[in-house]
């Protein structure tokens, strides 16, 4: 009896081994064999700006950026037979992608011809396998130096000598991919500016920009910024950067349309100096038009 | 006669075991796919695809990360993940099918490869000709086919549908080694 209780339980034990060792997909043993690489989320955005200002994303070494970026507005009640828009601003800028996480750019703006250059370096990458770093992290400096006077605007900076026209930007990006559709970001932003023309003003200026994108199909996406200003200009008044847009990308081609009160395309120039409140009115409204070329200069071997 | 039962199944507990050295199995088997238009040609390879083969039933699998495929263009592996392949959704592609006729022993053979090819989560039936080599005891599987990207539900922006080819051409080669678990 005992012996048999001891072979029927071997005898079901072995069957049991067996089932399972047969049942064993193939595609199921498979899954095991996958190395333990880290898996890192591709784009939470498409383009190097979200709208107005800059995204986590840098481009991967050896890719140039070629980017012609345009600010239309009108001013109310000018006398003018402009076509489309009474004012044009523009930036043509280049970026340069000198490793996969470390970013160059530099531009010119028509707007108070200002000139910038800037560092991005990409410090963390969000995981998409659930390990590691749920958000990814982006530093970013600029320099830009402002070479004329904005009439009819007030000045805020002194224009004597060479480095009194210098500004100072530093972010903090910090981004996450919620969803394949849903990105969010955060930017922590520091301001520097050379001289001031009113003792009343700030030289350091702290900012806070909050931005999203929601995906609606492959290529396209909509888009919004907004950049808080904890200690604004006391000599002028200004109002907070805000954008909503369209990105629109197609092969090495990328289009971004912004609704938007800011005028100025570097950061100092945008954040802390937007002299209007955002609403479609003449003189407040501006239409804004990035247009983005993407050249891979060094390529891969497949 | 408890003994001699105990002694049975052991030894066919081992016969169990020993069929397990027909699985057969590669880890850097290699996948490429072609996309020739007379606007852009865009070509990529996969050097870490996963493949395995049962002898005993003439079975095969295969399972590929999408985002590991290598593009010329940094931007295309994006568009690729991101727009087409929707590998946050769709991170892999899986095939498991059935070799017809295979003769585990011949040194080279054709035979047709019957099966369900699973990409951006849609599953076709396939049938692939692959030329198999036995190199004693690696076997090693080669060959192409073509695959229609409208088959997948793989969505092509109307402006950008001259650049990508309707059929994609698609070559592999899965060297396998003994499976040792």
């Amino acid at each position: 009896m005992r012996n048999s209780t001891q072979f029927l339980i071997y005898f079901f034990m072995m069957l049991g081994l067996g089932i399972t060792s047969n049942a064993q997909d193939l595609l199921e043993t498979l899954e095991k064999e996958y190395p333990d690489t880290p898996q890192y989320e591709l784009a939470t955005f498409k383009a190097s700006r979200l709208s107005i200002g800059h995204s986590i994303e840098t481009r991967k070494k050896g890719i140039l950026e070629i980017q012609a970026f345009n600010r239309f507005w009108n001013i109310p009640d000018y006398e003018s037979q402009s076509f489309v828009a009474d004012k044009l601003g523009a930036r043509i800028g280049l970026e340069y992608g000198i490793s996969d996480r470390l970013t160059f750019g530099a531009g010119g703006s028509t707007l108070e011809s200002i000139f910038d250059g800037f560092f991005k370096y990409k410090l963390i990458k969000q995981r998409s396998d659930g390990k590691g770093s749920p958000l990814s992290i982006s530093l970013f400096q600029n320099m830009a130096y402002r070479s004329e006077r904005n009439r009819p605007f007030v000045d805020v900076n002194r224009f004597d000598e060479f480095g009194d026209k210098l500004s100072y930007t530093s972010q903090i990006l910090i981004a996450r991919k919620f969803t394949p559709q849903f990105s969010a970001q955060i930017s922590p932003t520091y301001i520097h500016r050379s001289s001031s023309a009113f003792s009343e003003d700030p030289n350091n200026q702290f900012a806070i920009g909050v931005g999203g994108r929601y995906k609606l199909g492959g290529h396209v996406s909509i888009v919004s910024e907004y950049f808080y200003v904890f200690n604004p200009l006391k000599s002028i008044n200004t109002y907070d950067a805000f954008s909503l847009g369209v990105n629109w990308e197609l092969s090495d081609v990328m289009l971004q349309f912004q609704l938007t009160n800011t005028r100025g395309m570097t950061e100092e120039s945008f954040i802390t100096q937007t002299p209007n409140v955002f609403n479609f009115k003449d003189g407040n409204f501006v239409f804004g038009f990035n247009a983005i070329f993407v050249l891979h200069l060094s390529q891969k071997k497949p | 006669m408890n003994k001699l039962i105990i002694l049975i199944f052991l030894v066919m507990s081992f016969s169990e075991d020993t069929s397990r050295s027909d699985q057969f199995i590669t880890r850097q088997g290699q996948v490429s796919f072609f996309s020739y238009t007379s606007v852009e040609n865009i070509e990529a390879k996969n050097n870490q695809v996963l493949s395995i083969i049962d002898l005993s039933k003439g079975e095969i699998a295969v399972s590929m990360l999408m985002n590991a495929f290598v593009f010329k263009k940094a931007l295309m592996h994006e568009h690729f993940n991101e727009s087409y392949i929707e590998s946050d959704l769709y991170p892999k592609a899986t095939f498991e099918g059935r070799i017809v006729d295979f003769d585990p022993l011949a040194d080279i053979q054709t035979r047709m490869i019957k099966g369900n090819l699973t990409i951006h989560g849609i599953a076709n039936e396939v049938e692939i000709k692959t030329t198999i080599q036995n190199n004693n005891g690696s076997y090693l599987f080669t060959g192409d086919f073509e695959a229609t990207v409208k088959d997948y539900d793989i969505k092509i922006p109307p402006i950008l549908a001259p650049n990508i080819a309707k059929t994609i051409s698609i070559t592999f080669r899965f060297e396998y080694q003994p499976y040792e678990k």
